[in-house]
């Protein structure tokens, strides 16, 4: 594998993650189906191991670029293991709606886990690390993915801050704290 | 402070994108400690199975 398709299987990887985030942003202003804490943070580790990418897009491929992504997934899947096993009891309750028969939790557990087996997999091409460039040619794969890249991390700080506010979110929120906060402010 | 880790990592992709490589690492890694702190502070319910 050259530098160049693995340029491109990385732009394609964070374009992936990318789509991921936005169907969560989908998910909760659509059908107002609002994250829970641990939803939070499973977004949160899909651009922890997303970032791996985007420094592989930016400084070119490197097997600790790679370990990054790693790394990042498996904080995901430690969560959304943790979420799923909450709920994995019949009887136990479930959080948020399911999509194609399976709650977003468990998408995300099984994202989590073909991310780590796609990242070991493309370490297992050497050829992509000969060659390295200081500063690799940015196409237009690479600039469309790291600029959404950058937009959905901003849109989840502009989330998170709505919905929880400074502080910790609730457990099951119901609304957007920084409105309710601000209401009851106004009212009192 | 749940958008602490997006904020760290925001300033990582920053750093990334204007050639600083070790800044950007050491967001990332403060931005995943942080992500694991407020996972372990989020885990408040005791699991009802038995493995």
């Amino acid at each position: 594998m050259t530098p160049d398709h693995s340029r491109l299987l990385n732009a394609l990887g964070l374009i992936a993650i990318n789509t991921l985030l936005v169907l969560a942003f989908i998910d909760q202003i659509w059908f107002r189906d609002l994250p829970c804490p641990l939803c939070i943070l499973q977004r949160a580790a899909f651009v922890a191991a997303g970032f791996g990418l985007a420094l592989n897009l930016l400084f070119g491929a490197r097997p600790s670029h790679y370990g990054v992504t790693i790394l990042g997934a498996v904080a995901g899947a430690v969560i959304a293991g943790r979420q799923v096993l909450i709920h994995i009891v019949p009887g136990t309750g479930s959080y948020g709606n399911p999509i194609f028969g399976l709650h977003l939790y468990t998408w995300a557990l099984i994202a989590f886990g073909v991310m780590v087996i796609g990242t070991a997999i493309m370490l297992l091409f050497d050829r992509q690390f000969q060659g390295e460039l200081l500063r690799p040619r940015m196409d237009i794969w690479a600039l469309m993915s790291l600029t959404i890249f950058a937009a959905v991390i901003v849109a989840n700080i502009f989330s998170t801050l709505l919905l929880c506010g400074v502080g910790f979110c609730p457990d099951n929120p119901t609304d957007y704290l920084i409105f309710r906060d601000n209401l009851s402010v106004t009212s009192g | 402070m749940m958008t602490l880790p997006f904020l760290l990592f925001a300033c990582g992709l920053a750093a990334a994108w204007t050639r600083r490589r070790e800044t950007a690492l050491g967001f990332w890694a403060a931005g995943v400690l942080v992500l694991l702190v407020l996972f372990k502070v989020h885990v408040t319910e005791v699991l009802n199975i038995a493995l």
